[in-house]
């Protein structure tokens, strides 16, 4: 065992390089006020007072979490019946619709955004087919459907795959028994496939949701430069005001508030878990005797 | 990083043409010139002719910011051509990160416009030769804004509500600041914090009250359309525009506006010096010029091109916004100043933090 455990040394240097310490680094800039050097510092507390007692600032964190609610929610609703439906599919089927969802993946997430530009730009295809469809010609580029459009094409397939992966591990006898046991389709839905699919949808919501919190590309390339989300401000710290300390505050709260929500999903998961477990020892536990 | 991803694709294609012109012969055959410039801002054929001229290989990377230029020339990476902003170079050369132009190598300087030689950061071009020049203005619809208007309001236009919903403003702090200081009345090159917060505030009142859409170069192709009635525009793109559709024009305020110019500096560290003056000669020659100034829209400072591509018949004739304004006392060029850059770089992100609750 001992040699084996020898093996874990390479990823534990990785690890401590490319993501503690530059964590550590982080969380000592928003502390301290130095400028970009780390010779010469004090601690303050300084960037966060400014951030909290700004409204502004406040505004766009409020704006980026609804819109990755937003985002979440409408990855959720479009996702599962995606998944539903290819998780019934036939081995064949599945394995190319799940290609089918995957081959996009393979590009780059910021030139497939480039592609929407194109399309939804004025006098783009989308804006020509609503026009011939009647219904004006509408802005459709850096208006907050944009970025909503951008983030939901972006981050569905996670959702989709999450769930799908939960619906196919799930033991299909038990839909065979809450068929004997006298349940209708809609029953056995929502009372045997759906529960046991929650921790799929869980883990679907934080790989959504995080993300769209957090995103700067998307809201930048589809929103224009008066569509801030969190994101751009703190990119915007670092990149062209050059206010490393404040930008790494933002940061931390931003962490912050990741670990929350992480915390309610994983909640929320548990919750389901335990759901589950009872629905499994019902009618599985009666399966087996 | 549309331009970023325009950048890779032009330095992918200089470098197939280069692999295709290797056996050149030439007085330099061989040689590489390594250039820094802008992306979408050469001649069509400027590359392929100095190449079958020389023998030379150009091999010509793409920055999008003065800054990401500066920080790679500052870092040590080698380069024979740059072609930075005027305030840039002021920089650069204070960091004595360039090296003298040798004069007795250069045919070019006597062919230059005026308006654009010896300018304040570097009064007697003894390390840069221009390479393109022009004004920031305002492009607008003929036939959604009056004229009277823009006379009297100036850049204060981007203030009247009659336009409402109907303007571009610049995602760049510099550019954006300067709009604001002269509306105001002020130099552009400003350092007092007073006056740095009057134009803030002036820029908070235009994004809460305007909704303007703060674009960078998807202007030009709006505009083109015309998509909206007012913009903030650099006098090339404005040219661009203007060729492209007859009902947009090119205002400049008499509160003053930026006289700008980029030009070709040869770094200290220049692998290849000689080289580098043979491309400012190629680049400035008439040909080059006028390849330079029909393909990107921006004004040559080739006194002869200038003359005749806005001349009657000329490609640009007509076009107010290729002629860049000389005379008014209140035009300035910009002059760089770390701390006030900081500041408005600053305040510059809250507007648009402002403009995102609005």
């Amino acid at each position: 065992m001992k040699t084996f455990s020898r093996l874990s040394v390479p990823y534990l240097v990785w690890l401590f390089m490319m993501v503690l310490a530059p964590m550590l680094l982080i969380a000592f800039y928003a502390i301290t006020d130095s400028g970009n050097g780390i010779i010469n510092f004090t601690f303050t507390l300084k960037h966060f007072a400014k951030f909290f007692t700004d409204r502004d600032f406040l505004l766009i964190l409020w704006r980026s979490l609804v819109i990755a609610v937003k985002t979440t929610v409408i990855c959720t609703v479009i996702g599962y019946p995606v998944a539903y439906f290819i998780a019934g599919s036939s081995d064949k089927v599945r394995n190319a619709l799940i290609l089918a969802i995957t081959i996009p993946m393979w590009i780059n997430m910021l030139v497939r955004t480039y592609a929407w530009i194109g399309i939804l730009s004025d006098g783009g295809p989308l804006q020509r087919l609503l026009e011939m469809l009647g219904f004006g010609s509408p802005e459709l580029m850096y208006t907050e459907g944009a970025v909503l459009l951008g983030m939901v094409y972006n981050f569905i397939p996670f959702m989709i795959l999450q769930i799908n992966t939960s619906l196919c591990k799930m033991d299909k006898s038990l839909i065979e028994a809450s068929a004997d046991l006298g349940a209708d389709k809609l029953q056995t839905f929502l009372r045997v496939v759906f529960p046991l699919s929650l921790p799929g949808v869980v883990s679907g919501i934080s790989l959504v949701f995080l993300p769209a919190v957090s995103s700067f590309f998307i809201p930048k390339l589809l929103g224009g430069g008066q569509f801030f989300l969190i994101g751009n401000v703190i990119e915007n710290q670092f990149i062209t005001v050059g206010e490393w300390n404040f930008g790494s505050a933002i940061s931390m709260i931003m962490a912050a508030v990741m670990m929350c929500s992480m915390y309610l999903v994983r909640r929320l998961d548990l919750k389901t878990e335990g759901k589950v477990s009872k629905a499994r020892t019902l009618p599985g536990g009666r399966l087996a005797s | 990083m549309k331009k970023l991803l325009l950048s890779a694709m032009a330095v992918l294609s200089a470098a197939a043409l280069s692999a295709c012109g290797g056996g050149n012969e030439g007085p330099y055959a061989g040689q590489t010139l390594h250039v820094y410039n802008w992306g979408e801002y050469t001649g069509e054929n400027i590359i392929a002719d100095f190449e079958a001229e020389t023998g030379a290989t150009v091999v010509m990377d793409n920055f999008d910011s003065n800054e990401q230029m500066y920080i790679k020339v500052a870092n040590g990476e080698s380069f024979d051509i740059l072609v930075p902003s005027d305030y840039m170079i002021e920089r650069l050369i204070q960091e004595d990160l360039l090296q003298k132009l040798d004069k007795s190598k250069l045919d070019c300087l006597d062919l230059l416009s005026d308006g654009v030689k010896g300018l304040p950061y570097d009064p007697n071009n003894d390390y840069s030769v221009p390479y393109f020049w022009g004004t920031v203005g305002i492009v607008y619809d003929k036939n959604v804004v009056s004229e009277e208007d823009l006379e009297k309001e100036g850049f204060n236009i981007f203030k009247d509500t009659k336009y409402k919903g109907d303007i571009y403003l610049y995602d760049s702090e510099r550019d954006s600041f300067m709009m604001a200081l002269k509306a105001l009345g002020y130099s552009m090159n400003t350092t007092s914090e007073e006056e740095l917060n009057e134009a803030y505030n002036w820029l908070v009142e235009c994004v809460e009250t305007m909704e303007p859409e703060i674009v960078t170069d998807e202007i030009i192709d709006n505009m083109a359309q015309g998509r909206k009635a007012l913009g903030l525009i650099y006098s090339g793109d404005a040219a661009y525009v203007m060729t492209e559709n007859e009902d947009m024009g090119y205002f400049m305020p008499e509160t003053g506006t930026n006289i700008w110019s980029d030009a070709m500096v040869i770094p200290k560290n220049a692998e290849n010096p000689e080289l580098a003056h043979e491309f400012i000669n190629f680049v400035s020659s008439y040909e080059g010029a006028a390849d330079n100034t029909e393909t990107v829209g921006y004004t040559s400072p080739n006194a002869e091109v200038m003359e005749e591509y806005s001349s009657e018949g000329g490609y640009y004739y007509g076009i107010n916004a290729y002629i860049p304004r000389t005379g008014n006392p209140n035009d300035e060029v910009f002059v760089y100043d770390e701390t006030t850059r900081a500041i408005i770089a600053d305040l510059w992100s809250r507007v648009k933090v402002a403009a995102s609750n609005a």
